[in-house]
Protein backbone atom coordinates (compact mmCIF):
# COMPACT_ATOMS: atom_id res chain seq x y z
CA UNK A 1 0.00 0.00 0.00
CA UNK A 2 1.21 3.40 -0.62
CA UNK A 3 1.96 5.81 2.22
CA UNK A 4 3.61 8.69 0.78
CA UNK A 5 1.14 9.61 -1.72
CA UNK A 6 -2.16 9.42 -0.93
CA UNK A 7 -4.57 10.68 -4.14
CA UNK A 8 -7.67 12.82 -2.94
CA UNK A 9 -10.72 11.79 -2.35
CA UNK A 10 -12.38 13.56 -5.29
CA UNK A 11 -9.49 11.97 -7.86
CA UNK A 12 -10.28 8.39 -6.64
CA UNK A 13 -13.60 8.83 -6.91
CA UNK A 14 -13.56 10.06 -10.38
CA UNK A 15 -10.85 7.28 -11.20
CA UNK A 16 -13.92 4.76 -9.66
CA UNK A 17 -16.86 5.83 -10.49
CA UNK A 18 -17.28 5.09 -14.20
CA UNK A 19 -15.93 1.30 -14.34
CA UNK A 20 -17.89 0.78 -10.75
CA UNK A 21 -21.13 2.03 -11.91
CA UNK A 22 -20.72 0.35 -15.15
CA UNK A 23 -19.83 -3.09 -13.40
CA UNK A 24 -22.60 -3.03 -11.00
CA UNK A 25 -25.33 -1.82 -14.49
CA UNK A 26 -24.72 -4.94 -16.12
CA UNK A 27 -23.99 -7.48 -13.38
CA UNK A 28 -25.54 -6.97 -10.30
CA UNK A 29 -28.75 -4.94 -11.66
CA UNK A 30 -29.92 -7.74 -14.10
CA UNK A 31 -29.11 -10.52 -11.23
CA UNK A 32 -31.66 -8.84 -8.53
CA UNK A 33 -33.88 -7.89 -11.52
CA UNK A 34 -34.25 -11.52 -12.93
CA UNK A 35 -34.24 -12.57 -9.02
CA UNK A 36 -37.49 -10.32 -8.71
CA UNK A 37 -39.36 -11.13 -12.16
CA UNK A 38 -38.99 -14.86 -11.34
CA UNK A 39 -41.53 -13.99 -9.13
CA UNK A 40 -43.68 -12.40 -11.45
CA UNK A 41 -46.38 -14.17 -14.08
CA UNK A 42 -44.82 -12.07 -17.33
CA UNK A 43 -45.27 -12.68 -21.09
CA UNK A 44 -43.28 -9.24 -22.23
CA UNK A 45 -45.90 -7.37 -22.29
CA UNK A 46 -46.94 -4.30 -20.22
CA UNK A 47 -48.77 -6.37 -17.65
CA UNK A 48 -46.96 -8.32 -15.02
CA UNK A 49 -48.67 -10.16 -12.10
CA UNK A 50 -47.13 -11.15 -9.58
CA UNK A 51 -47.55 -15.05 -8.69
CA UNK A 52 -45.32 -15.80 -5.66
CA UNK A 53 -43.74 -19.53 -5.89
CA UNK A 54 -45.74 -20.72 -8.77
CA UNK A 55 -42.70 -20.36 -11.42
CA UNK A 56 -40.84 -22.29 -9.00
CA UNK A 57 -43.33 -24.95 -8.84
CA UNK A 58 -43.30 -25.24 -12.16
CA UNK A 59 -39.40 -24.97 -13.00
CA UNK A 60 -39.46 -28.32 -10.34
CA UNK A 61 -41.94 -30.28 -12.36
CA UNK A 62 -40.57 -29.03 -15.64
CA UNK A 63 -38.59 -32.23 -17.31
CA UNK A 64 -37.25 -30.56 -20.17
CA UNK A 65 -35.17 -28.11 -17.82
CA UNK A 66 -33.97 -31.00 -15.80
CA UNK A 67 -33.19 -33.15 -18.92
CA UNK A 68 -30.99 -29.42 -20.42
CA UNK A 69 -29.66 -29.61 -16.76
CA UNK A 70 -28.33 -33.18 -17.51
CA UNK A 71 -26.92 -32.78 -20.80
CA UNK A 72 -24.53 -29.76 -19.38
CA UNK A 73 -24.01 -32.12 -17.32
CA UNK A 74 -22.84 -34.75 -19.87
CA UNK A 75 -21.39 -32.24 -21.43
CA UNK A 76 -18.52 -31.46 -18.84
CA UNK A 77 -18.19 -35.12 -17.80
CA UNK A 78 -17.52 -35.88 -22.01
CA UNK A 79 -15.15 -32.49 -22.17
CA UNK A 80 -13.31 -33.35 -18.70
CA UNK A 81 -12.51 -36.46 -20.22
CA UNK A 82 -11.95 -35.52 -23.72
CA UNK A 83 -10.52 -32.70 -23.43
CA UNK A 84 -8.49 -33.02 -20.52
CA UNK A 85 -7.40 -36.30 -20.87
CA UNK A 86 -6.84 -36.73 -24.93
CA UNK A 87 -4.71 -33.20 -23.95
CA UNK A 88 -2.43 -34.93 -21.21
CA UNK A 89 -2.21 -37.89 -23.60
CA UNK A 90 -0.86 -35.96 -26.04
CA UNK A 91 1.21 -34.16 -24.34
CA UNK A 92 2.93 -37.00 -22.82
CA UNK A 93 3.46 -37.77 -26.21
CA UNK A 94 4.82 -34.08 -27.13
CA UNK A 95 7.27 -34.16 -24.54
CA UNK A 96 8.70 -37.23 -25.39
CA UNK A 97 12.17 -36.91 -27.12
CA UNK A 98 11.68 -38.52 -30.26
CA UNK A 99 9.05 -36.15 -31.05
CA UNK A 100 9.40 -33.87 -33.76
CA UNK A 101 7.60 -30.21 -35.34
CA UNK A 102 6.87 -29.81 -31.75
CA UNK A 103 5.71 -26.06 -32.04
CA UNK A 104 3.99 -26.73 -34.97
CA UNK A 105 1.91 -29.14 -33.16
CA UNK A 106 1.37 -26.02 -29.90
CA UNK A 107 0.45 -23.81 -32.98
CA UNK A 108 -2.00 -26.17 -35.18
CA UNK A 109 -3.32 -28.10 -32.08
CA UNK A 110 -4.04 -24.09 -30.00
CA UNK A 111 -5.62 -22.93 -33.19
CA UNK A 112 -9.57 -23.91 -33.02
CA UNK A 113 -9.34 -22.41 -29.89
CA UNK A 114 -9.32 -18.86 -31.13
CA UNK A 115 -12.12 -19.67 -33.65
CA UNK A 116 -15.68 -18.85 -32.90
CA UNK A 117 -18.02 -21.00 -31.44
CA UNK A 118 -20.43 -20.12 -34.12
CA UNK A 119 -18.04 -20.79 -36.87
CA UNK A 120 -16.89 -24.18 -35.29
CA UNK A 121 -20.62 -24.73 -35.51
CA UNK A 122 -21.00 -24.11 -38.92
CA UNK A 123 -18.17 -25.89 -39.66
CA UNK A 124 -19.16 -29.22 -38.14
CA UNK A 125 -22.92 -28.76 -39.72
CA UNK A 126 -20.97 -28.94 -42.43
CA UNK A 127 -19.14 -32.07 -41.59
CA UNK A 128 -22.04 -33.85 -40.52
CA UNK A 129 -24.33 -32.77 -43.17
CA UNK A 130 -26.27 -35.65 -44.99
CA UNK A 131 -25.80 -35.16 -48.52
CA UNK A 132 -22.18 -32.62 -49.00
CA UNK A 133 -20.78 -33.67 -45.41
CA UNK A 134 -17.52 -34.92 -44.70
CA UNK A 135 -18.42 -37.92 -42.66
CA UNK A 136 -21.27 -39.29 -45.30
CA UNK A 137 -18.18 -38.90 -47.82
CA UNK A 138 -15.91 -40.58 -45.75
CA UNK A 139 -18.47 -43.52 -45.26
CA UNK A 140 -19.46 -43.97 -48.74
CA UNK A 141 -15.98 -44.05 -50.14
CA UNK A 142 -14.49 -46.68 -47.62
CA UNK A 143 -18.14 -48.51 -49.02
CA UNK A 144 -20.11 -48.48 -46.28
CA UNK A 145 -23.15 -46.22 -47.59
CA UNK A 146 -25.29 -48.28 -45.29
CA UNK A 147 -24.09 -45.76 -42.17
CA UNK A 148 -24.79 -42.93 -43.56
CA UNK A 149 -26.94 -41.15 -42.04
CA UNK A 150 -28.90 -37.59 -41.22
CA UNK A 151 -26.33 -37.37 -37.88
CA UNK A 152 -27.86 -33.82 -36.14
CA UNK A 153 -31.54 -35.10 -36.95
CA UNK A 154 -30.98 -38.44 -34.77
CA UNK A 155 -31.82 -38.18 -31.26
CA UNK A 156 -30.18 -41.32 -29.91
CA UNK A 157 -26.66 -39.38 -31.00
CA UNK A 158 -26.85 -35.84 -30.98
CA UNK A 159 -25.40 -35.27 -27.98
CA UNK A 160 -22.56 -36.79 -28.82
CA UNK A 161 -22.54 -35.36 -32.02
CA UNK A 162 -22.69 -31.87 -30.48
CA UNK A 163 -19.97 -32.89 -27.72
CA UNK A 164 -17.21 -34.25 -30.40
CA UNK A 165 -16.59 -30.41 -31.82
CA UNK A 166 -16.58 -29.13 -27.88
CA UNK A 167 -14.09 -31.41 -27.76
CA UNK A 168 -12.05 -31.12 -30.53
CA UNK A 169 -12.26 -27.38 -30.12
CA UNK A 170 -10.44 -27.19 -27.16
CA UNK A 171 -7.81 -29.93 -27.14
CA UNK A 172 -5.28 -27.92 -27.81
CA UNK A 173 -6.07 -25.38 -25.15
CA UNK A 174 -5.47 -27.84 -22.73
CA UNK A 175 -2.34 -29.02 -23.88
CA UNK A 176 -0.73 -25.86 -24.40
CA UNK A 177 -2.03 -25.19 -20.48
CA UNK A 178 -0.57 -28.63 -19.15
CA UNK A 179 2.62 -28.05 -21.61
CA UNK A 180 3.12 -24.87 -19.90
CA UNK A 181 3.25 -26.57 -16.56
CA UNK A 182 5.15 -29.77 -17.08
CA UNK A 183 7.56 -27.78 -18.43
CA UNK A 184 7.75 -26.02 -15.07
CA UNK A 185 9.22 -29.18 -13.38
CA UNK A 186 12.50 -29.43 -12.56
CA UNK A 187 13.33 -31.73 -15.68
CA UNK A 188 16.25 -33.31 -13.01
CA UNK A 189 12.92 -35.37 -11.28
CA UNK A 190 12.54 -37.18 -14.36
CA UNK A 191 15.87 -37.95 -14.88
CA UNK A 192 16.16 -39.34 -11.35
CA UNK A 193 12.86 -41.41 -12.29
CA UNK A 194 14.37 -43.45 -15.32
CA UNK A 195 17.71 -43.88 -13.55
CA UNK A 196 15.18 -45.75 -11.03
CA UNK A 197 13.70 -47.66 -14.22
CA UNK A 198 9.96 -46.31 -13.74
CA UNK A 199 8.53 -46.66 -17.59
CA UNK A 200 6.83 -43.83 -19.40
CA UNK A 201 3.10 -44.51 -17.86
CA UNK A 202 4.65 -44.66 -14.52
CA UNK A 203 6.18 -41.23 -14.64
CA UNK A 204 3.05 -39.92 -16.03
CA UNK A 205 1.03 -41.30 -13.12
CA UNK A 206 2.95 -41.12 -9.85
CA UNK A 207 5.29 -38.20 -10.48
CA UNK A 208 3.81 -35.90 -13.40
CA UNK A 209 0.57 -35.67 -12.41
CA UNK A 210 0.62 -35.10 -9.13
CA UNK A 211 3.45 -32.36 -9.72
CA UNK A 212 1.29 -30.88 -11.84
CA UNK A 213 -2.51 -30.87 -9.42
CA UNK A 214 -3.06 -27.20 -9.22
CA UNK A 215 -2.92 -26.82 -12.90
CA UNK A 216 -5.37 -29.65 -13.46
CA UNK A 217 -7.54 -28.33 -10.94
CA UNK A 218 -7.38 -25.10 -13.12
CA UNK A 219 -8.16 -27.17 -16.13
CA UNK A 220 -11.34 -28.74 -14.47
CA UNK A 221 -12.60 -25.91 -13.26
CA UNK A 222 -12.24 -24.12 -16.72
CA UNK A 223 -13.48 -27.02 -18.36
CA UNK A 224 -16.65 -26.93 -15.84
CA UNK A 225 -17.22 -23.62 -16.20
CA UNK A 226 -17.34 -23.22 -20.08
CA UNK A 227 -19.46 -26.46 -20.22
CA UNK A 228 -22.34 -25.18 -17.63
CA UNK A 229 -22.33 -22.52 -20.49
CA UNK A 230 -22.75 -24.00 -23.43
CA UNK A 231 -24.70 -21.99 -25.81
CA UNK A 232 -23.55 -21.04 -29.36
CA UNK A 233 -22.28 -24.17 -30.66
CA UNK A 234 -25.67 -26.02 -29.67
CA UNK A 235 -27.45 -22.84 -31.01
CA UNK A 236 -26.12 -23.11 -34.28
CA UNK A 237 -26.17 -26.58 -34.75
CA UNK A 238 -29.74 -27.57 -33.69
CA UNK A 239 -31.08 -25.23 -31.96
CA UNK A 240 -31.65 -27.56 -28.90
CA UNK A 241 -32.98 -30.40 -31.42
CA UNK A 242 -34.69 -32.56 -32.50
CA UNK A 243 -37.50 -31.97 -30.08
CA UNK A 244 -35.41 -31.46 -26.67
CA UNK A 245 -32.69 -33.68 -27.33
CA UNK A 246 -29.67 -31.41 -27.53
CA UNK A 247 -31.19 -29.09 -25.25
CA UNK A 248 -29.24 -27.24 -22.54
CA UNK A 249 -29.95 -24.67 -19.80
CA UNK A 250 -28.79 -21.62 -21.53
CA UNK A 251 -30.50 -22.72 -24.73
CA UNK A 252 -33.96 -23.78 -23.25
CA UNK A 253 -33.46 -20.03 -21.36
CA UNK A 254 -33.78 -18.30 -24.28
CA UNK A 255 -36.02 -20.26 -25.91
CA UNK A 256 -38.75 -19.85 -23.24
CA UNK A 257 -38.02 -16.04 -23.23
CA UNK A 258 -37.63 -15.19 -26.50
CA UNK A 259 -39.59 -17.67 -28.46
CA UNK A 260 -42.39 -18.32 -26.31
CA UNK A 261 -41.70 -14.60 -24.71
CA UNK A 262 -42.42 -15.75 -21.37
CA UNK A 263 -40.21 -13.23 -19.81
CA UNK A 264 -41.33 -14.05 -16.05
CA UNK A 265 -40.72 -17.69 -16.48
CA UNK A 266 -37.25 -17.00 -18.02
CA UNK A 267 -35.87 -15.31 -15.29
CA UNK A 268 -36.63 -17.71 -13.37
CA UNK A 269 -35.01 -19.67 -15.39
CA UNK A 270 -31.87 -17.57 -15.59
CA UNK A 271 -32.36 -18.01 -11.50
CA UNK A 272 -31.31 -21.83 -11.83
CA UNK A 273 -29.34 -21.73 -13.99
CA UNK A 274 -26.96 -19.25 -11.85
CA UNK A 275 -27.43 -21.48 -8.64
CA UNK A 276 -27.17 -24.87 -10.71
CA UNK A 277 -23.82 -23.44 -11.94
CA UNK A 278 -22.29 -22.43 -8.69
CA UNK A 279 -23.48 -25.18 -7.35
CA UNK A 280 -21.94 -27.88 -9.96
CA UNK A 281 -18.54 -25.53 -10.17
CA UNK A 282 -18.44 -25.36 -6.35
CA UNK A 283 -19.12 -29.22 -5.31
CA UNK A 284 -16.59 -30.10 -8.51
CA UNK A 285 -13.77 -28.53 -7.02
CA UNK A 286 -14.74 -29.33 -3.73
CA UNK A 287 -15.10 -33.63 -5.10
CA UNK A 288 -11.54 -32.88 -6.70
CA UNK A 289 -9.84 -31.40 -3.41
CA UNK A 290 -11.26 -34.18 -1.03
CA UNK A 291 -10.17 -36.76 -3.69
CA UNK A 292 -6.54 -35.33 -4.37
CA UNK A 293 -6.19 -35.06 -0.11
CA UNK A 294 -7.22 -38.63 0.15
CA UNK A 295 -4.53 -39.91 -2.07
CA UNK A 296 -1.62 -38.25 -0.14
CA UNK A 297 -2.86 -39.41 3.01
CA UNK B 1 17.22 -61.44 -19.36
CA UNK B 2 18.47 -62.66 -22.94
CA UNK B 3 21.01 -61.13 -25.26
CA UNK B 4 18.33 -60.09 -27.46
CA UNK B 5 16.78 -57.43 -24.75
CA UNK B 6 18.34 -54.53 -25.33
CA UNK B 7 18.00 -54.59 -29.06
CA UNK B 8 13.61 -55.61 -29.00
CA UNK B 9 13.75 -52.79 -26.79
CA UNK B 10 15.26 -50.22 -28.67
CA UNK B 11 13.08 -51.64 -31.66
CA UNK B 12 9.92 -51.36 -30.00
CA UNK B 13 11.07 -47.80 -28.70
CA UNK B 14 11.31 -46.96 -32.26
CA UNK B 15 7.82 -48.35 -33.29
CA UNK B 16 6.62 -45.80 -30.26
CA UNK B 17 8.23 -42.88 -31.77
CA UNK B 18 7.18 -43.10 -35.11
CA UNK B 19 3.28 -44.17 -33.73
CA UNK B 20 3.06 -40.81 -31.41
CA UNK B 21 4.59 -38.91 -33.97
CA UNK B 22 2.04 -40.32 -37.00
CA UNK B 23 -0.85 -39.54 -34.09
CA UNK B 24 0.27 -35.88 -33.11
CA UNK B 25 0.68 -35.12 -36.79
CA UNK B 26 -3.16 -36.53 -37.69
CA UNK B 27 -4.13 -34.33 -34.20
CA UNK B 28 -2.42 -31.29 -35.86
CA UNK B 29 -3.80 -31.92 -39.08
CA UNK B 30 -7.30 -32.44 -38.04
CA UNK B 31 -6.87 -29.07 -36.27
CA UNK B 32 -5.93 -27.13 -39.22
CA UNK B 33 -7.70 -29.39 -42.13
CA UNK B 34 -11.20 -27.57 -41.67
CA UNK B 35 -10.15 -24.21 -42.20
CA UNK B 36 -7.41 -25.55 -45.57
CA UNK B 37 -10.96 -27.52 -47.05
CA UNK B 38 -13.24 -23.97 -46.42
CA UNK B 39 -10.24 -21.91 -48.39
CA UNK B 40 -9.75 -24.36 -51.69
CA UNK B 41 -13.25 -25.23 -51.76
CA UNK B 42 -14.51 -21.32 -51.21
CA UNK B 43 -12.98 -20.78 -54.81
CA UNK B 44 -15.31 -23.59 -56.12
CA UNK B 45 -19.11 -22.89 -57.66
CA UNK B 46 -21.70 -24.23 -55.88
CA UNK B 47 -22.51 -27.04 -58.83
CA UNK B 48 -18.94 -28.27 -58.70
CA UNK B 49 -18.93 -28.55 -55.14
CA UNK B 50 -21.80 -30.69 -54.64
CA UNK B 51 -20.59 -32.99 -57.08
CA UNK B 52 -17.50 -33.72 -55.76
CA UNK B 53 -17.08 -32.31 -52.20
CA UNK B 54 -13.57 -33.39 -51.35
CA UNK B 55 -11.41 -32.33 -54.86
CA UNK B 56 -9.25 -29.68 -55.31
CA UNK B 57 -11.08 -26.95 -57.37
CA UNK B 58 -9.96 -27.26 -61.14
CA UNK B 59 -11.08 -23.87 -62.40
CA UNK B 60 -10.35 -21.91 -59.03
CA UNK B 61 -13.09 -18.72 -59.15
CA UNK B 62 -13.81 -15.77 -56.72
CA UNK B 63 -16.91 -15.35 -57.94
CA UNK B 64 -18.38 -16.60 -54.14
CA UNK B 65 -16.09 -13.71 -52.67
CA UNK B 66 -17.33 -11.38 -55.25
CA UNK B 67 -20.69 -12.16 -54.73
CA UNK B 68 -20.75 -11.78 -50.97
CA UNK B 69 -19.16 -8.30 -50.85
CA UNK B 70 -20.84 -6.78 -53.67
CA UNK B 71 -24.16 -7.62 -52.23
CA UNK B 72 -25.34 -5.24 -50.28
CA UNK B 73 -28.20 -7.18 -48.67
CA UNK B 74 -26.08 -9.41 -46.99
CA UNK B 75 -24.48 -6.81 -44.78
CA UNK B 76 -21.23 -8.93 -44.58
CA UNK B 77 -18.79 -5.62 -44.94
CA UNK B 78 -21.17 -3.77 -42.69
CA UNK B 79 -20.81 -6.14 -39.55
CA UNK B 80 -17.19 -6.80 -39.89
CA UNK B 81 -17.24 -2.84 -39.05
CA UNK B 82 -19.56 -3.36 -36.46
CA UNK B 83 -17.24 -5.99 -34.83
CA UNK B 84 -14.51 -4.20 -35.61
CA UNK B 85 -15.70 -1.30 -33.62
CA UNK B 86 -17.19 -3.15 -30.78
CA UNK B 87 -14.18 -5.48 -30.71
CA UNK B 88 -11.73 -2.46 -30.37
CA UNK B 89 -13.55 -0.03 -27.77
CA UNK B 90 -14.03 -2.93 -25.69
CA UNK B 91 -10.52 -3.36 -26.06
CA UNK B 92 -9.76 -0.08 -24.82
CA UNK B 93 -11.72 0.64 -22.52
CA UNK B 94 -11.15 -2.85 -20.67
CA UNK B 95 -7.60 -2.01 -20.48
CA UNK B 96 -8.08 1.51 -19.43
CA UNK B 97 -10.40 0.39 -16.31
CA UNK B 98 -8.36 -2.62 -16.08
CA UNK B 99 -5.03 -0.33 -15.20
CA UNK B 100 -7.00 2.14 -12.71
CA UNK B 101 -9.05 -0.19 -10.92
CA UNK B 102 -6.43 -2.83 -10.70
CA UNK B 103 -3.74 -0.15 -9.52
CA UNK B 104 -5.79 1.23 -7.10
CA UNK B 105 -6.71 -2.09 -5.63
CA UNK B 106 -3.34 -2.77 -5.58
CA UNK B 107 -1.80 0.47 -3.51
CA UNK B 108 -4.55 2.66 -2.32
CA UNK B 109 -5.71 2.51 0.88
CA UNK B 110 -9.43 3.95 1.46
CA UNK B 111 -12.52 2.06 3.26
CA UNK B 112 -14.15 0.54 0.81
CA UNK B 113 -11.00 -1.64 -1.05
CA UNK B 114 -11.97 -4.30 -0.04
CA UNK B 115 -15.52 -4.49 -0.66
CA UNK B 116 -14.61 -3.52 -4.51
CA UNK B 117 -12.32 -6.36 -4.53
CA UNK B 118 -14.19 -8.50 -3.55
CA UNK B 119 -17.07 -7.47 -5.69
CA UNK B 120 -14.96 -7.91 -9.31
CA UNK B 121 -14.10 -10.82 -7.37
CA UNK B 122 -17.63 -11.93 -7.71
CA UNK B 123 -17.85 -10.67 -10.95
CA UNK B 124 -15.58 -13.79 -12.52
CA UNK B 125 -17.10 -16.53 -10.43
CA UNK B 126 -21.06 -15.25 -11.17
CA UNK B 127 -22.12 -17.71 -14.51
CA UNK B 128 -22.62 -14.72 -17.04
CA UNK B 129 -24.93 -16.92 -19.26
CA UNK B 130 -27.38 -16.70 -16.43
CA UNK B 131 -27.41 -13.11 -17.25
CA UNK B 132 -28.41 -13.90 -21.03
CA UNK B 133 -32.30 -12.80 -20.17
CA UNK B 134 -31.94 -10.63 -17.44
CA UNK B 135 -29.57 -7.98 -18.75
CA UNK B 136 -31.70 -8.21 -21.80
CA UNK B 137 -34.41 -6.99 -19.75
CA UNK B 138 -33.11 -4.22 -17.76
CA UNK B 139 -31.61 -2.62 -21.16
CA UNK B 140 -35.00 -3.17 -22.75
CA UNK B 141 -36.24 -0.99 -19.39
CA UNK B 142 -33.63 1.56 -20.26
CA UNK B 143 -34.03 2.31 -23.73
CA UNK B 144 -30.47 0.90 -24.48
CA UNK B 145 -31.29 -2.10 -26.28
CA UNK B 146 -30.11 -2.52 -29.96
CA UNK B 147 -27.60 0.62 -30.36
CA UNK B 148 -24.06 1.41 -31.32
CA UNK B 149 -22.68 0.68 -27.84
CA UNK B 150 -24.89 -1.53 -26.36
CA UNK B 151 -22.65 -4.57 -26.68
CA UNK B 152 -19.46 -2.00 -25.06
CA UNK B 153 -21.27 -2.54 -21.69
CA UNK B 154 -21.58 -6.61 -21.17
CA UNK B 155 -18.19 -7.10 -23.61
CA UNK B 156 -16.68 -4.32 -21.05
CA UNK B 157 -18.16 -5.81 -17.51
CA UNK B 158 -17.46 -8.87 -18.13
CA UNK B 159 -13.39 -8.67 -19.18
CA UNK B 160 -12.89 -6.18 -16.22
CA UNK B 161 -12.32 -8.91 -13.46
CA UNK B 162 -9.96 -10.90 -14.89
CA UNK B 163 -7.94 -7.04 -16.32
CA UNK B 164 -8.09 -6.41 -12.52
CA UNK B 165 -6.89 -9.51 -11.30
CA UNK B 166 -4.16 -9.38 -13.89
CA UNK B 167 -3.26 -5.99 -13.04
CA UNK B 168 -3.43 -6.16 -9.16
CA UNK B 169 -1.15 -9.19 -9.20
CA UNK B 170 1.00 -7.68 -11.05
CA UNK B 171 1.50 -3.88 -9.60
CA UNK B 172 2.15 -5.93 -6.16
CA UNK B 173 5.60 -7.10 -7.90
CA UNK B 174 6.49 -3.64 -8.00
CA UNK B 175 8.22 -2.18 -5.21
CA UNK B 176 6.62 1.24 -3.71
CA UNK B 177 10.17 2.80 -3.52
CA UNK B 178 8.77 3.61 -7.35
CA UNK B 179 6.18 5.32 -6.79
CA UNK B 180 7.87 7.01 -3.26
CA UNK B 181 10.57 8.26 -5.10
CA UNK B 182 8.63 10.09 -7.78
CA UNK B 183 6.49 11.36 -4.74
CA UNK B 184 9.87 13.02 -3.74
CA UNK B 185 10.40 14.71 -6.90
CA UNK B 186 7.23 16.30 -6.74
CA UNK B 187 4.65 13.83 -9.01
CA UNK B 188 1.16 13.60 -7.75
CA UNK B 189 -0.79 10.71 -8.07
CA UNK B 190 -2.13 11.00 -11.49
CA UNK B 191 1.70 12.51 -12.74
CA UNK B 192 2.68 9.22 -11.42
CA UNK B 193 0.07 6.82 -12.77
CA UNK B 194 0.33 7.87 -16.41
CA UNK B 195 3.72 8.31 -16.91
CA UNK B 196 5.63 5.84 -14.26
CA UNK B 197 3.19 2.93 -13.89
CA UNK B 198 1.33 2.71 -17.20
CA UNK B 199 4.55 1.81 -19.24
CA UNK B 200 5.99 -0.67 -16.13
CA UNK B 201 1.95 -2.62 -17.02
CA UNK B 202 2.92 -2.57 -20.36
CA UNK B 203 3.49 -6.52 -20.30
CA UNK B 204 0.50 -7.03 -18.47
CA UNK B 205 -2.18 -4.96 -20.43
CA UNK B 206 -0.62 -6.53 -23.78
CA UNK B 207 -1.67 -9.79 -22.09
CA UNK B 208 -5.32 -8.50 -21.37
CA UNK B 209 -5.96 -7.17 -24.76
CA UNK B 210 -4.84 -10.50 -26.27
CA UNK B 211 -7.49 -12.15 -24.38
CA UNK B 212 -9.97 -9.92 -24.91
CA UNK B 213 -9.53 -9.90 -28.55
CA UNK B 214 -10.69 -12.92 -29.16
CA UNK B 215 -13.62 -13.18 -26.69
CA UNK B 216 -14.59 -10.09 -28.13
CA UNK B 217 -14.49 -11.05 -31.40
CA UNK B 218 -15.84 -14.46 -31.19
CA UNK B 219 -18.86 -13.25 -28.76
CA UNK B 220 -22.39 -14.35 -29.67
CA UNK B 221 -24.91 -15.33 -27.24
CA UNK B 222 -25.23 -11.43 -26.09
CA UNK B 223 -25.29 -10.15 -29.37
CA UNK B 224 -28.18 -13.01 -30.82
CA UNK B 225 -30.00 -11.12 -27.48
CA UNK B 226 -28.89 -7.63 -27.23
CA UNK B 227 -29.01 -6.59 -31.19
CA UNK B 228 -32.04 -6.73 -33.36
CA UNK B 229 -31.20 -4.49 -36.03
CA UNK B 230 -29.08 -5.83 -38.90
CA UNK B 231 -26.89 -2.92 -39.71
CA UNK B 232 -25.58 -3.29 -36.23
CA UNK B 233 -24.94 -7.14 -36.10
CA UNK B 234 -21.09 -8.24 -35.71
CA UNK B 235 -19.87 -10.88 -37.02
CA UNK B 236 -20.73 -14.06 -35.34
CA UNK B 237 -24.83 -12.85 -35.64
CA UNK B 238 -24.42 -12.26 -40.11
CA UNK B 239 -22.64 -15.57 -39.96
CA UNK B 240 -25.97 -17.47 -38.40
CA UNK B 241 -28.49 -15.01 -40.92
CA UNK B 242 -25.98 -16.89 -44.03
CA UNK B 243 -26.74 -19.89 -42.82
CA UNK B 244 -30.08 -19.30 -43.57
CA UNK B 245 -29.73 -17.46 -46.45
CA UNK B 246 -27.27 -19.96 -48.02
CA UNK B 247 -28.43 -23.56 -46.61
CA UNK B 248 -27.66 -25.69 -49.66
CA UNK B 249 -24.67 -23.18 -50.72
CA UNK B 250 -21.89 -23.99 -49.34
CA UNK B 251 -18.59 -22.69 -51.06
CA UNK B 252 -20.87 -19.22 -50.44
CA UNK B 253 -21.10 -19.83 -46.47
CA UNK B 254 -17.33 -21.11 -46.63
CA UNK B 255 -16.21 -17.80 -48.54
CA UNK B 256 -18.14 -15.89 -45.90
CA UNK B 257 -17.01 -17.55 -42.91
CA UNK B 258 -13.18 -17.61 -44.25
CA UNK B 259 -13.38 -13.60 -45.00
CA UNK B 260 -14.53 -13.01 -40.96
CA UNK B 261 -12.19 -15.10 -39.71
CA UNK B 262 -9.44 -13.99 -41.63
CA UNK B 263 -8.34 -11.01 -39.61
CA UNK B 264 -8.24 -13.27 -36.13
CA UNK B 265 -6.40 -16.21 -38.08
CA UNK B 266 -3.98 -13.53 -39.65
CA UNK B 267 -3.23 -12.70 -36.09
CA UNK B 268 -2.84 -16.20 -34.61
CA UNK B 269 -0.66 -17.23 -36.89
CA UNK B 270 1.60 -14.07 -36.74
CA UNK B 271 2.03 -14.10 -33.11
CA UNK B 272 0.97 -17.29 -32.45
CA UNK B 273 3.72 -17.65 -29.38
CA UNK B 274 2.70 -14.32 -28.26
CA UNK B 275 -0.83 -15.13 -28.28
CA UNK B 276 -0.52 -18.74 -27.11
CA UNK B 277 1.44 -17.50 -23.77
CA UNK B 278 -1.13 -14.59 -23.27
CA UNK B 279 -3.96 -16.77 -23.06
CA UNK B 280 -2.39 -19.73 -21.14
CA UNK B 281 -1.31 -17.11 -18.05
CA UNK B 282 -4.82 -15.49 -18.29
CA UNK B 283 -6.52 -18.49 -17.93
CA UNK B 284 -4.21 -19.91 -15.08
CA UNK B 285 -3.73 -17.03 -13.28
CA UNK B 286 -7.51 -15.59 -14.04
Amino acid sequence: MLTTIKPKKKTLILYLIIPVLMFVFTVFVPLVTALVYSFFEWKGGPVKTFNGLANYKQLIQDTTFWQSFGHNIYLVIACIIGQIGIAFILVLMVNAKSTKLKGIHRTFGFFPSTIAAVCIGLIWNMIYHNKYGLINWFLKAIGRKDLCQVWLNNSKIVMLCVTIPLIWQFIGYYMVIILSAISSIDSEIFESAQIDGANGVQTAWYITLPLIKNTMLVCITLCVAGNMKAFDNIYVMTKGGPGTASMVMAMYGYQVSFSQSNMGYGSCISVAIFVLSLLVIGSSQGLIKYLTREKEA
Amino acid sequence: MNMNAPKTHKVRKGVAAVVMNVILIIFSLSCIFPIVWMAYSSLKEKRVFNADIMGLPKNPTLINYIKILSNKDYHLGESMLNSVRTTGLSIILIILFSFIVGYILARVHFKLNRVLYVMFLMGMLIPIHSLLVPIYVVFQRCGINNRWFTLLLPYVSFGLPMGIFLVEGYVKTIPVSLEEAAAIDGSNFTHTLWTIILPICRPILTTVAIIQVFSCWNEFSFALVLIKDVSLQTVPLALTQFKGQFASDYPKQMAAMLITMAPVVVLYFAFSKEIIKGMVSGAVKG
